[in-house]
């Protein structure tokens, strides 16, 4: 398969994912929306083994593992951010539900940042010891 | 680190997509490289002074920054 062919069959499915996504709101079926992500997904990865060009060599992977590191540290410090102050608005003792509601919700994303931090940290040890120590 | 594979490529009459296929890379990357905004690994670096059967030494010409003691 061409380079060109396989970003054009990413496009589509992309698109796909989409108007089924916005089909899956409108007649209430999450497990439409789900299945066809999952899906899509493996489509695109089974596509991308039968490139016959190259897409991907180490200056892309080093170009993909600067970005991860900086899209997680962006992340961190956003979400940390974002739940703290969710967190303090929701945790007035006058405050309506509504902003108590803002308040559990803030939780939830200090706990989905810590998360992160404990994947990072357990995958760190693990590449580590990967790479010799 | 600068290099010669511009000068090596124009050499064997190669094009940068001709070197890329036979290197297994990207166009991108033989380009990046020849500009001196990219250093390969040691393997890559390796694979391409073996490729036009030269030495890495002749390939790539190592500058020391200013900072770091020789």
């Amino acid at each position: 398969m061409k380079k060109a062919v396989f970003y054009f069959l990413t496009f589509a499915i992309i698109l796909l994912e989409f108007v089924l996504f916005g089909w899956a709101v409108r007649v209430r079926a999450p497990l439409l929306s789900v299945a066809s992500l999952v899906l899509g997904i493996a489509v695109i990865y089974i596509a991308r083994m039968y490139v016959d060009e190259v897409i991907e060599d180490e200056r892309t992977q080093k170009i993909q593992e600067r970005t991860a590191m900086t899209t997680l540290q962006v992340t961190w410090v956003a979400l940390l951010v974002f739940s703290v102050w969710m967190i303090i608005e929701g945790a007035g003792i006058r405050a309506p539900p509504e902003i108590r509601r803002l308040g559990i919700f803030g939780f939830g994303l200090l706990l989905t940042d810590i998360a992160m931090v404990v994947v990072f940290v357990l995958l760190s040890f693990y590449y580590r010891k990967q790479y010799g120590e | 680190m600068k290099n010669r594979l511009k000068v090596l490529r124009a050499m064997h009459d190669l094009t940068q997509e001709h070197l890329a296929n036979d290197l297994g890379v990207t166009r991108q990357t033989i380009l990046a490289i020849e500009k001196g905004k990219y250093d390969p690994s040691l393997e890559l670096a390796f694979r391409i002074s073996r490729y036009f059967h030269t030495t890495i030494e002749e390939t790539f010409i190592y500058e020391v920054p200013d900072e770091i003691p020789p």
